[in-house]
């Protein structure tokens, strides 16, 4: 199938905003997807360490007695994200198996790599400032929270503050 | 109806049918916007294609413009949203790492759960990385408590800091963000003729409807807060009995712990005048949490201006008593905080009640200068002091 472009910025901005708005107006609640990534984490450690996982005092808000990490509203978004993601991917012809990276990166191993150390440092940022991209900058950043708009500044500062050491894995 | 919904108005089974909808727009929308490409997102800290802050602050503003507008008509209460409090250090040290892990894997995490699923590896290994340093932060979280909670405020909004309107902020960062599109897509002209590359594909026309449709909406924001707000109708005052001022500085003269009073005008004319102890509560959360949490034996009193106010509804199920003042702060000042008068030929009766007013004016203004005292006519016992005094506020 042939690849169909990417919808333009701006109105892409404005659809997600749109779902975002929805998701205020009718649940109360901004969107996220750090949040069901730490659940399920916790989920799986439960599974193969139940006792330890239950001790700990920041996984022992998740699971436990009368607990279900899955059971949560985020979870299910990020399900959803799921199937939309791979519905637009399917749809616009975008899906194939590969690894993207950048021109000049020639080892997949380094590419996968460095994205799981990179998702590593998400995953620990994410939970130290309660959300990520989505559940701060975007949730947060709508509703003028300060928190969340020292969040996104930070993030485009971290991102900056990098990018030149890791030129040649972008361009 | 009022917006938003919650789950015990909606049924917990259709609460998630609803997040996994939400779910799926939120997911087309990223995978359209073309984040499902690692490339896409590195971009931006390359300055060649500013796709990540048109679509996120596209996002935003969209979000907070049609909030901004919804709440002004009426049709969705924003103190009922959810707002992530604020913890400005967690969250200045957090967000600079996460700039940092987004750099290093290309993706942050809602765009890698769209990239694993249009197929790509580095997707799923970013995704596997975040679920790693989630356990990696539980588990050292014994040790970085501290910094967890390090500049907590509590919710934090930028129009309650700033002291404007909702709408007069939502203009502002509407403003500020079309000057930042500006900026992007110039360094991204400057970008492509130093590399000699061409400039990411636009289309002028769309970006400029797109400002204008985000500029009419905050105008029509701003334009409706000369509307007077849609109270909607309170309903009447269901349980509450009455209290008369008299009764109410007795009571709070003789038994001060047994009830707290909580003043329901607006919150800049209960801090100019208010009962003596009594709790400013209109519109503060709070407040108001700290009320539900009340022992069920104490009295809660309420009061208004001159009529008695309705009871809020998160009152109305209260285990303990809840009285309300009859002719609220009005009839107190008039009755308790101006000083008291005796006509020409008072009866004993008259007399009788001055004496209690008196005693209770010089309780509730600190007035030390007590109104010259009475001489009562034999004929009248002499009444108990109903004022214990000393021991108040």
């Amino acid at each position: 199938m042939n690849e169909r472009p990417f919808w333009n910025p701006y109105l892409a901005g404005v659809v997600l905003g749109l779902v975002l708005l929805a998701a205020f107006v009718l649940a109360g609640n901004g969107l996220g997807a750090s949040g069901a990534a730490n659940r399920t984490a916790i989920a799986v450690a439960h599974a193969i360490a139940p006792k330890a996982t239950e001790a700990n005092p920041y996984f022992g808000e998740y699971v436990g007695p009368g607990k279900n990490p899955w059971k949560d509203w985020l979870v299910f978004e990020v399900l959803g994200v799921l199937i939309g993601g791979g519905l637009g991917a399917w749809l616009g012809g975008r899906a194939r198996f590969t690894t993207r990276m950048g021109p000049r990166m020639t080892s997949r191993a380094k590419r996968l790599a460095l994205a799981f150390l990179g998702g590593l440092i998400m995953g620990f940022a994410a939970r130290l400032a309660r959300g990520c991209t989505s559940g701060q900058a975007l949730t947060g950043g709508s509703l003028l929270s300060l928190g969340s708009w020292v969040f996104m500044m930070a993030v485009f500062g971290g991102g900056y503050l990098l990018a030149p050491l890791l030129r040649r894995a972008w361009r | 109806m009022i917006f938003p919904l919650y789950p015990d108005v909606l049924g917990e089974s259709s609460w998630m049918v609803l997040g996994t909808l939400l779910g799926i727009g939120f997911g087309l929308s990223l995978e359209g916007a073309g984040f499902g490409r690692a490339e896409n997102l590195a971009a931006q800290f390359y300055g060649t294609d500013f796709r990540v802050l048109k679509v996120m602050f596209g996002a935003i503003v969209t979000a907070m413009v049609g909030m901004t507008v919804l709440s002004g008509i009426g049709w969705l209460d924003l103190s009922r949203v959810e707002v992530p409090p604020t913890f400005l250090w967690a969250q200045a040290v957090g967000g600079l790492l996460l700039g940092i892990g987004f750099i290093i894997s290309g993706y942050c995490p809602g765009t890698a759960w769209v990239s694993t699923v249009s197929g790509h590896l580095d997707g799923l290994f970013t995704i596997l990385g975040v679920l790693a340093g989630s356990l990696v932060f539980g588990m050292i979280y014994p040790w970085i408590e501290g910094l967890y909670v390090a500049g907590s405020m509590g919710v934090v909004r930028l129009p309650d800091l700033l002291g404007l309107p909702q709408a007069v902020v939502t203009a502002a960062v509407l403003a500020m963000a079309f000057g930042a599109f500006l900026f992007g897509e110039w360094v991204e002209k400057a970008m492509a003729r130093r590399g000699n590359d061409s400039p990411p594909p636009a289309d002028p026309r769309v970006r400029n409807r797109v400002f204008l449709g985000l500029g009419v909406a905050a105008v029509a924001g701003l334009g409706l807060m000369a509307v007077p707000p849609a109270r909607t109708p309170v309903p009447a005052m269901p349980v509450a009995e009455a209290i008369s001022p008299l009764d109410l500085a007795t009571r709070l003269v003789e038994d001060p712990a047994s009830m707290t009073v909580v003043d329901l005008r607006d919150p800049g004319t209960c801090r100019g005048a208010r009962i003596p102890g009594a709790l400013c509560a209109a519109d503060d959360d709070p407040t108001w949490n700290a009320l539900q949490n009340l022992p069920s034996n104490r009295t809660l009193v309420l009061y208004g201006d001159e009529t008695p106010q309705a009871l809020p509804d998160s009152l109305a199920g209260r285990p303990g008593p809840v009285l309300v003042l009859q002719g609220g702060y009005g009839a107190f000042a008039r009755e308790i905080l101006e000083e008291p008068r005796l006509s020409d030929s008072p009866g004993p009766e008259e007399i009788r009640l001055y004496r209690v007013r008196a005693a209770l004016h010089g309780h509730f203004t600190g007035s030390q200068a007590a109104p010259t005292p009475v001489a009562v006519p034999r004929a009248v016992p002499a009444t108990q002091p109903v004022v214990r005094k000393g021991g108040g506020c």
